[in-house]
């Protein structure tokens, strides 16, 4: 019963998520696909056939559907086939939080320009209306995490964009003002966003700690190591988070040549095995 | 003698002071001051004991405490691994592989080959290439760095990125004592070759941990 997570091939993950009787089954293939990057060529077809599978959103009932769309959304990202974009911006305007959320975070990892205005549409009315809490869950109104992180991994750094971004700094939610520093320090460079981020890794709460971790990895900002190195968290994270210095450090190699710098965070990361 | 009936008395209190912690801050506090009075025998096993408290603050302190005993910690800690006890595990694998000590060879294989957490995976293939084999034979010293290479030759196709990597700082640890050419050198040279090939290996962090190893082997 591949829903149970038990470890299936590409062709029953495909043949999984092209049957549409068990959603389970459909759910555990799309993520396998995503996770595996299936390079299959029906795995981008099947993945959208199970995006457009979502339903109109009502509340308390049929959420199935949609967490099929999710995973397929969340897995289009991963292969990162730039056959998804024009799906996947659709995606971003449905009524279900959740699906924009999966399809900001694929847009982000498509590069997809083209999402920028779209993004920026979301986030404008700022903190206190697309950042307001709500009322029905612990959920804000706008998935802002998710689409701050998609406009900094895109990297339109255009002074418009940048404007929507700035008030989230501000914003009550630690994790939030961690999404928003993270894009601006990718898209200006700017060291004060960093220090922000490096403020939160002495954040009281574990959570947040773990979050910009996660954040100083995706930007690669080398000056972080050693205040990653004596954050309180788990080695696990800050191995993501040492990896990402390296791998998307500015000056970092690529290939096979490290210099001295990629040395010492390598080192670092030797040291939290 | 007064000096050790002096730390024997201060181990005792500490460890009444230990079995009273009342909070997770006091119990990390009470695992520092054990590890501070360097009395082996008495310690020891309440700080293996530490390791399945599920108090990672604590647990960590409690780990680098029996990394600075050493070969005195391993008897109790293979004497107390707890096969049900996941978490507990996990840190007596890291000290294991910390210590260095060739009794914990087989408990390290084992984790490498079949345990399900990545965090355990990875200090396990850590542990296969820093084993202190210096005080055996040299047919002995053969042996155990013949199932430590191939436990880590299996663990070249780790699903997990950071084994893979955990993978490379193994075979550089067990590569760089031995001289060029010695066979076991050359199995661990292929083996981070692999780990060198973009082909094979996806994560650049893994190549490039595998290229730093293979600099490191080659300018021995």
């Amino acid at each position: 019963m591949a829903g149970n997570g038990e470890p299936i091939s590409e062709a029953e993950a495909l043949e999984q998520l092209r049957q549409t009787d068990d959603q389970s089954g459909q759910y555990y293939a799309a993520w396998w696909l995503g996770r595996m990057r299936s390079r299959h060529p029906e795995a981008v077809p099947l993945l959208l056939a199970a995006l457009r599978q979502r339903q109109p959103r009502d509340v308390g009932a049929g959420v199935e559907h949609n967490a099929v769309a999710r995973n397929a959304a969340r897995a289009l990202g991963k292969i990162a086939d730039g056959r998804a974009v024009s799906e996947l911006l659709v995606v971003l305007d449905d009524a279900d939080d959740g699906l924009r959320e999966a399809a900001a975070r694929a847009l982000g990892e498509l590069r997809a320009v083209e999402a920028v205005p779209l993004l920026t549409r979301r986030l404008a009315s700022g903190p206190d209306v697309a950042g307001a809490n709500r009322s029905d869950s612990p959920r804000l109104q706008e998935p802002c995490e998710a689409l701050l992180e998609a406009l900094g991994a895109i990297g339109v750094a255009e002074p418009d964009v940048l404007a929507v971004i700035e008030p989230f700094t501000g914003h009550g939610r630690p994790l939030v003002r961690s999404a928003a520093c993270r894009a601006l320090l990718q898209l200006t460079g700017e060291t004060a966003w960093a220090d922000e981020l490096l403020q939160l890794l002495q954040h009281p709460q574990l959570q947040v700690r773990r979050a910009a971790l996660m954040d100083l990895g995706a930007v690669g900002w080398r000056p972080a190591l050693e205040p990653i190195r004596r954050t309180l968290a788990e080695n696990s994270l800050k191995l993501i988070a040492l990896r990402g210095l390296v791998e998307n450090g500015s000056g970092s190699a690529s290939g096979s040549e490290t210099g001295s710098d990629d040395e010492a965070v390598l080192m670092a990361m030797d040291a939290l095995l | 003698m007064t000096a050790a009936s002096g730390d024997s008395r201060l181990a005792a209190d500490r460890i009444r002071a230990f079995e009273l912690a009342g909070s997770a801050e006091e119990l990390v506090l009470a695992t520092r001051r054990l590890i501070a009075c360097d009395d082996p025998l008495a310690t020891v096993p309440h700080l293996v004991q530490v390791l399945g408290f599920n108090n990672p603050g604590a647990a960590v302190a409690a780990v680098d405490g029996l990394i600075a005993l050493g070969p005195a910690a391993v008897g109790p800690l293979l004497a107390n691994l707890d096969a049900h006890n996941y978490g507990a595990r996990a840190w007596a694998v890291r000290a294991l592989a910390g210590i260095g000590d060739i009794r914990g060879l087989d408990v390290l294989e084992d984790a490498l080959a079949t345990d399900v957490g990545p965090s355990v995976r990875r200090a396990a293939a850590r542990g296969l290439g820093a084993l202190r084999l210096e005080s055996l034979s040299v047919e002995e010293r053969q042996q155990v760095r013949e199932r430590c290479l191939a436990g880590l030759e299996s663990g070249l196709g780790d699903g997990e990125w950071v084994v893979r990597y955990a993978v490379a700082v193994g075979l550089e640890g067990l590569a760089l004592p031995l001289p060029p050419g010695h066979p076991h050198s050359d199995r661990a040279e292929a083996s981070l070759g692999q780990l060198l090939d973009p082909e094979r290996e996806d994560t650049l962090v893994v190549r490039l941990r595998a290229g730093v190893a293979l600099k490191r082997v080659n300018a021995r």
